[in-house]
């Protein structure tokens, strides 16, 4: 049973498209067929990010408009045969796509895939509502910072609206240090704003930056810290009870997770 | 509140029901009063305006557009059980529709809403009783009320009592931590400090709008 899931966040530059091409590659990883959206017509990045940039042919408009078969315009990963990208136009923009062009195209790919991400633009406007028309699931993801999480407030209300229903909160970019500190919103105090349910916590991580420009995924490194993280959210999509991992700093953050992990925030039920 | 002026809230919106026994002139005076106390009541929301039997003319509803449009408003659409006043609406470019009244009373029976549910940035409860919000009422989400609002929860947004004019309404919750409070034509910021733990109610004290913890509000 293949499952459509959008990764989208309201405001921009909290780390969708990385997280998109990791969780893509570390699903691949485990196992399974995946291919990675990218709905952010006009702003193409993922595949920058994926480092495919220059095997691009055909995009998704190509595909929607009828230029090109979905299989042409399908790129392998440079690492894992079943992972594939469907990249976005740069020339266009998201008028040239409709929310029922999305919703048959992701289920045209449900035949061959096991997972289906997409990744969403910045925004509210008609290219999210493309992103998000085909998913079974939203991941929101959000930084710990104020603005980045009134933003994600405002996409779990209109993922309700839209009838997706339980949204997961990835918290990008967690820098412990701070946190314990106090300078930086914490796990909980995101949480008990947002009152959703956690799938995953991001340390910050230099190396993300550096495997970013290089067109890698962070993933891959097995130094990474982030990469590890977004591994274990990878497992958790798949259904696997996998532990919050402890993070450097001291041991009240340290704690703080694995509190988090045994509460299990879920929903507006409190 | 005005007896000629009738409003009521209901999920499409608000419906301003006008009494069609009182001379035109009566209703226009009663009007004018309640949208100059409400403006912020109205304001963005989607307007239905009902005239029930009464017969409007082209030139009596272009008043009566002219006065809603002083106060920034434009009616969707037009519910009258006359041929004549709804022509003269679509004459005007307005909906018109057939009165069915007894559809919309049976969506906004009671004077209040229960609302089990976060209300989440972006997201406006309006209406036109009292509200009660069992959940949190995030920044960047409104409660508009004609009545009092009461949040069993975190505030943490916007709330607007007794919206139409009431300055008797008082607004409570769990834990009060408002991006703004207005009560009728009065608005305040909290102060910059944080939040107190306990639950905290705001009501008007000499033209002001004052809140106390909830303990010693009851003495």
């Amino acid at each position: 049973m293949s499952r459509v899931i959008t990764i989208t966040s309201g405001k921009g530059g909290v780390g969708k498209t990385t997280t998109t091409a990791n969780l893509g590659t570390a699903l691949a990883m485990l196992g399974a067929r995946v291919v990675v959206i990218d709905a952010d017509i006009g702003l193409r990045n993922l595949d920058v990010v994926m480092g495919l940039e220059n095997r691009i042919v055909y995009d998704l408009v190509d595909v929607v408009e009828g230029r090109c078969r979905l299989r042409q315009a399908l790129i392998k990963d440079k690492h894992f045969p079943d992972l594939c990208l469907l990249p976005a136009a740069q020339t266009r923009d998201k008028d040239a796509v409709s929310t029922d062009d999305m919703i048959a195209l992701t289920n045209q790919l449900r035949a061959e895939f096991d997972y289906i991400l997409v990744d969403s633009p910045a925004g509210i406007e008609a290219g999210f509502r493309n992103a998000i028309a085909g998913a079974d699931e939203v991941l929101i993801v959000t930084t710990p910072e104020v603005s980045a999480v009134r933003d994600a407030d405002r996409i779990v209300g209109l993922a309700e609206a839209f009838e997706k229903s339980h949204p997961r909160l990835i918290l990008n970019r967690l820098k412990p240090r701070m946190v314990s500190r106090g300078e930086m919103m914490s796990v909980d105090d995101v949480l008990q704003i947002l009152a959703i349910d956690l799938i995953g916590v991001v340390p910050d991580d230099e190396l993300i930056v550096m495997a970013t420009n290089r067109g890698e995924v962070a993933v891959l490194d097995r130094a990474s810290q982030a990469g590890r993280a977004f591994t274990d959210i990878a497992r958790r999509i798949k259904g696997e009870q996998v532990p919050f991992m402890p993070l450097d700093g001291n041991p009240g953050v340290l704690d703080r997770f694995f509190g988090m992990f045994g509460r299990r925030p879920r929903g507006s039920e409190r | 509140m005005s007896n000629l002026i009738a409003i009521k809230g209901s999920k499409d919106g608000l419906r301003l029901q006008l009494d069609d026994q009182a001379t035109w002139s009566e209703l226009l005076e009663g009007l004018r009063g309640q949208l100059d106390q409400g403006t912020n009541f109205f304001h963005g929301a989607r307007i239905v305006v009902d005239i029930g039997e009464r017969v409007l003319g082209d030139d009596q509803l272009e008043v009566l557009l002219e006065l809603m449009r002083q106060h920034g408003l434009s009616p969707e659409s037009l519910a009258s059980n006359t041929r004549e006043s709804r022509n003269a609406a679509r004459a005007a470019g307005i909906a018109a529709r057939p009165l069915e009244r007894s559809v919309a009373e049976g969506e906004d029976r009671g004077e209040a809403v229960f609302v089990r549910r976060t209300i989440r940035s972006g997201q406006i409860v309006r209406h036109h009783g009292h509200v009660t919000v069992l959940g949190d009422l995030n920044a960047g989400g409104e409660v508009i009320a004609g009545g009092n609002v009461i949040v069993w929860g975190r505030l943490r947004g916007t709330v607007h009592a007794g919206a139409l004019g009431d300055r008797n309404a008082v607004i409570c919750a769990l834990e009060l931590a408002p991006t703004q409070l207005r009560i009728a034509d009065l608005i305040a910021r909290p102060p910059d400090r944080d939040s107190g733990r306990l639950p905290e109610v705001a009501h008007v004290e000499d033209n002001q709008i004052r809140v106390e913890h909830w303990a010693s509000a009851r003495r």
